[in-house]
């Protein structure tokens, strides 16, 4: 057991990684906190219109889709989609997670909307059965897919390539996945901030949002397909099933906290800063998965908000119903029947 | 309505045999024993004889699985619980990591007792936080799915470092293994299988209501609160024995998609908890075959394909459910109310020359209906198709047949009640009342209709001062198929 | 069948108040339901009226005071209570058909895994023919009408044969036959010596329907014979905006938490 859990040791855990291998970790911290920024703003709008588990559905159902991207890529130019490496991987990526995300979305609704089946149902169907579909166009044209399931599941960011960096009049900037994660985020933040309200009233009640004009169906369709750009741009860091803690964990902190949405989403950013930071060293510590690690800390983060929660209802309920009647000016009269 | 249960019965036979044509074609090709025929012929008499000991227990594995599966997956269905299965098998992933910690091996004891703790603990944890905090449903299963899962992939990170982690194949918890199952699986699956249908069995009634009506079910003392932390229990376990063969990731869709298949194809709880462990064993068995025959495909994936296939088929083609069958029904409404909407202009036409002579050119059926000669040429082979009418030998006029005659007297019928109904007892003007009462004519039934003529007191003429025909109520063939079937029920009294 | 009249009452409220979300629905609730009545609860939207039943059932806790029934609490009376819920409260499309629904009456006299009987499968027959449904004994239940819907909420009732019934707004949304046959089924049960509380919203009907009345505004306004609540003081309590002032209390009691 002892091996199990290193000591910790200072000079090893938090002196190093920002010593010798700052530019690395730095990279590793600045793209974990992009990822769950990112992440955790869409995802406050699935928490928003309860369906949080729509991340976890597109985060499998885009398997198929890489995979199908992949085939379609070497089967038209044979030899030269390679991975996800170079630029023409990225595309092809793109597009299979965006075709991956429409069939996924449409399904689900189909399913639930034609047939009695609810949306629960339709979700965990659709989405196994597009994953199954998956894992099984992998294994059989293992040949000309560049792409392995435990992968796309596991993804790990201390092996994302670092050091393709991403140029600009010549000089580095930073990283290519970075560099692709930050332009995401600027776009996640501009989409948020001009679409605003739309967003807000279509989550809040699509009823009142149609009646001025807002094509809920449409806001809808949008938020998945930005999802599927989101998730792609992330799984390679964090793999499928982590990203779908990196949608909820941070909203759902942030909501505990606080109920103006705005603050939320300050508080979103303060949590990624915090779990990606925290999550590093806890990783270089117990020598673990660091993007596991981010979203424990993370986790970590959401159970104390949780019980400061708590215990701010329990002490405030405490308070206001003490346990005899309520004052006398309110009490009724107790009237006793008559027997007619 | 007669025929339907039987229909009903027929097709999960129907449906496996049309999967497994297709299926094993593709999976044959895949596998490059198609070119083979023999080859793929002895496989299959070599699976289907069950010599291999490892097929024997992949079979007998999945198998199991699928009706145990199929149980538990029915109440979640039902219960709207479908995603606590995926929550749940993701959860089990820090217990499996920690029961192998604590065994140092992969002893599949020690490793189910901690998936099964672990697997409950997330599901008291999205109770928690679902009576806590003003978390929504979705957001608690995330919440417990992630957040678990990433404690486990620390945990399992850790013990691959371990001198003994290397060989812990645990990462084949992620996508199973069905070809490894061993004979102590195998027992740890036969016991959960045993344990699931005597829950399903013995408690069926309380499951039953507390499902259907958790509030009666707390009022007449069920300890409801009891009952689905039981259910749950049970379901870590089915989960838990079902890692070996098909991973965490695909056990959900076992729950799920047969459950959900045999919720389109029965309108009973009894039916559809034996309906979805017969799909789920069904659906094993395939994924196992197909697995063999297409050398090394994965099992789960196949299982779970093959159950997503029948369950699209049963989306489509579900007596009572499915989209094209209701496609089907509304499109033969749609073409009866146009057979009938002709039949009433051809009674209208007679009409206005005071019924003298039978027959009514084309021409004056395309001018009544404001229409090309072409589509009333269409119209009038729709009502010969169906025996309403004939056409003369010069082929440009029609004359009703004495089925036809009945028919389109009993809409005209139908439509003048009505409006005089309206303009009755609704008091709606005489002018408003036609569009209502074009559609009305189509759906009213027998009953219905004599308890608008006793209401109306046998009156004869409509509120434009038209006559209401009296069919011949004695003989009443039936016009045609499915006319005197109405698509509504009639009104409730 | 009915055994001799209970010395206790079969429904004392004691003191009850009720919170959800730390914000008081209802406030110090006394009353003595006295047996053989059928009472009508009246109040406007947001009264409490739904909540008062939940809390006589057990389905919400109470924040102070206490329930008995038949003179003992909720967790021994079980048998002798029947209850019906919303018509909204369930899933419609759930697999089971109007026969399976009335036989849920007999579950709670069954016990733990027994299987109904045949006398359980008369009961429940019987039940479905006193309101007009037998011929419907076989459908799904999506099949349904909205008052048939009611009718089977009702069976089941009836199946219960209980001695004192809550039902939560069964006229709703059905049409005025099935109010006709569900108000005739009551009057039976009353005479039979069966104690009826009925959550109602429509005043009118109300005092035709009911043999005595509970008016609830967050608070008891008044209880007692029909014609005797029938006065503009007490409906004005009742429905009277003067009392809105309890809400904004309540509302203040959720935010800072105090009294």
């Amino acid at each position: 057991m002892s091996s199990l859990v290193p000591d910790f040791d200072v000079q090893r855990v938090l002196v190093t990684p920002w010593t010798s291998d700052a530019t690395m970790n730095g990279w590793i911290v600045l793209m974990g906190f992009l990822v769950a920024t990112t992440c955790g703003w869409v995802g406050q709008y699935l928490l928003l219109r309860r369906m949080a588990l729509m991340g976890d559905a597109l985060s499998h159902s885009i398997l198929p889709g890489l995979a199908g991207a992949f085939l379609i890529a070497s089967f038209l130019n044979p030899g030269t989609a390679d991975g996800a490496g170079n630029a023409r991987g990225a595309t092809v990526m793109y597009l299979g997670a965006l075709a991956a995300a429409l069939v996924t979305t449409l399904l689900i609704h189909w399913l639930h909307t034609a047939s009695r089946v609810k949306q629960d149902a339709a979700i965990g169907i659709v989405f196994s059965g597009l994953f199954a579909l998956g894992v099984i166009l992998i294994t059989v044209f293992a040949d000309q897919v560049d792409l392995d399931a435990d992968c796309v599941l596991y993804g790990e960011i201390g092996t994302v390539g670092f050091t393709d960096y991403f140029q600009l009049s010549g000089r580095d900037v930073a990283p290519l996945p970075v560099a692709r994660m930050a332009i995401v985020a600027l776009l996640t933040f501009a989409w948020i901030q001009l679409f605003y309200k739309e967003l807000l009233v279509s989550s809040f009640d699509p009823g009142l949002a149609s009646s001025l004009g807002i094509r809920a169906n449409w806001v809808h369709g949008v938020l998945m397909l930005w999802l599927s750009v989101v998730i792609v741009s992330a799984f390679e860091s964090v793999g499928a099933i982590l990203v779908v803690a990196m949608l909820i964990v941070p909203g759902a902190t942030a909501s505990l906290l606080s109920t103006s949405l705005p603050r939320i989403f300050s508080l979103i950013v303060l949590h990624a800063a915090i779990s990606s930071l925290f999550g590093l060293h806890l990783a270089l510590w117990l020598d673990c998965s660091i993007a596991g690690a981010m979203v424990v800390t993370g986790c970590g983060l959401f159970v104390l908000a949780w019980l400061s929660h708590v215990i701010r209802v329990r002490r405030a309920r405490h308070a206001s119903l003490p346990q005899d009647a309520p004052p006398g000016t309110l009490a009724s009269p107790s009237v006793t029947p008559n027997p007619p | 309505m007669s025929t339907r249960p039987s229909y009903a019965r027929l097709l999960p036979c129907l449906l496996v045999l049309s999967l497994l044509l297709p299926i094993t074609a593709l999976a044959a090709s895949a596998g490059g024993s198609w070119e083979d025929p023999a080859g793929f012929l002895g496989r299959t008499l070599r699976f289907l004889s069950l010599r291999d000991p490892a097929v024997r227990f992949a079979v007998a594995g999945a198998a199991l699985l699928g009706i145990s599966c199929g149980l538990l997956g029915t109440f979640l269905v039902v219960r709207k619980l479908a995603l606590v299965g995926d929550a749940v098998s993701h959860a089990v992933l820090p217990g499996v990591a920690a029961g192998f910690l604590w065994s140092q091996t992969k002893s599949p004891v020690a490793i189910f007792v901690g998936a099964v703790l672990a697997g409950l603990l997330g599901t008291l944890t999205v109770g928690w936080i679902r009576r806590t905090t003003r978390l929504k449903e979705d957001a608690a299963l995330g919440l417990v799915l992630a957040g678990f899962y990433a404690v486990g992939i620390c945990l399992v990170t850790m013990i691959q470092r371990l001198p003994t982690g290397n060989k812990s194949g645990i990462d084949k918890f992620l996508f199973g293994q069905a070809a490894a199952i061993g004979s102590g699986d195998l027992a740890l699956m036969g016991v959960v299988t045993v344990l699931s249908i005597l829950a399903t069995t013995l408690a069926y009634k309380e499951l039953l209501i507390s499902s259907f009506d958790a509030a009666f079910a707390r009022a007449i003392g069920l300890p409801v609160r009891l009952l689905h932390e039981a259910l749950m229990l049970l379901l870590a376990f089915t989960i838990v024995s079902a890692l070996q063969a098909v991973g965490v990731v695909l056990v959900s869709a076992m729950l799920i998609t047969p459950a959900a298949t045999a919720y389109l194809l029965t309108n009973r709880l009894h039916r559809m908890l034996i309906l979805a462990a017969g799909l789920g064993l069904i659906t094993g068995i395939t994924g196992c075959f197909l697995s063999f025959l297409g050398n090394n495909l994965p099992t789960g994936p196949l299982i779970v394909v093959s159950a997503t296939f029948l369950f699209g088929l049963a989306f489509l083609f579900s007596p009572q459910q499915g989209v094209v069958v209701r496609w089907a029904r509304r499109r033969a409404r749609r073409h009866r109310v146009a057979r009938e909407n002709t039949l009433k202009t051809l009674y209208h036409v007679l009409e206005s020359r005071s019924f003298h002579g039978d027959d009514v050119s084309l021409g004056e059926l395309a001018q009544r209906r404001r229409e090309t000669l072409e589509d009333a040429a269409r119209e009038a082979q729709a009502l010969v198709r169906h025996r309403l009418a004939r056409l003369h030998p010069d082929g440009q006029s029609l004359i009703l047949t004495e089925a036809g005659r009945q028919r389109a007297s009993e809409l005209v019928r139908n439509h003048r009640l009505w409006e005089l109904y309206l303009t009755h007892a609704a008091d709606i003007s005489a002018d408003h009342v036609h569009e209502d009462a074009e559609k009305i004519e189509h759906v009213l039934g027998e009953e219905v209709v004599r308890k608008l003529e006793l209401r109306l007191n046998y009156a004869d003429t409509d509120p434009h001062g038209r006559r209401i025909p009296v069919p011949r109520a004695a003989s009443r063939p039936n016009p045609e198929p499915g006319a005197s079937r109405d698509p509504l029920p009639p009104a409730a009294p | 069948m009915t055994p001799a009249p209970p010395p206790a009452p079969p429904l004392e409220i004691h003191d009850l108040t009720v919170a959800y979300d730390r914000r008081p629905v209802l406030w110090g609730i006394d009353v003595v339901v006295p047996a053989g009545k059928l009472v009508g609860i009246i109040g406007p939207n947001g009264a409490g009226k739904s909540t008062l039943i939940k809390v006589c059932m057990g389905l919400v806790p109470p924040a102070s005071g206490w329930v008995k029934l038949f003179g003992d609490p909720l967790e021994r009376a079980h048998r002798r209570v029947g209850y019906v819920p919303q018509r909204e409260s369930v899933d419609w499309d759930f697999p089971v058909n109007v026969m399976d629904v009335v036989l849920m009456g007999r579950y709670g006299k069954l016990g733990w895994f027994r299987r109904p009987r045949r006398e359980d499968r008369e009961a429940a027959r019987a039940s479905l023919d006193k309101v007009g449904m037998l011929p419907y004994a076989n459908r799904q239940i999506a099949n349904l009408s909205g008052g048939q819907q009611q009718r089977v909420f009702l069976a089941r009732a009836l199946a219960q044969d209980s001695d004192l019934y809550f039902m939560d707004e069964p006229f709703a949304g059905v049409d005025a036959a099935t109010e006709a046959a569900i108000i005739t089924l009551l009057h039976e049960l009353r005479d039979r010596g069966k104690t009826i509380l009925v959550v109602h919203h429509d005043l009118p009907t109300a005092r035709n329907y009911f043999d005595l009345l509970m008016l609830i505004n967050m608070r008891l306004v008044g209880f007692g014979p029909t014609d005797q609540m029938f006065t503009t003081e007490l409906l004005q309590k009742t429905y009277g905006g003067r009392l809105t002032i309890l809400s904004e209390v309540a509302e203040a009691v959720r935010e800072k938490g105090y009294p």
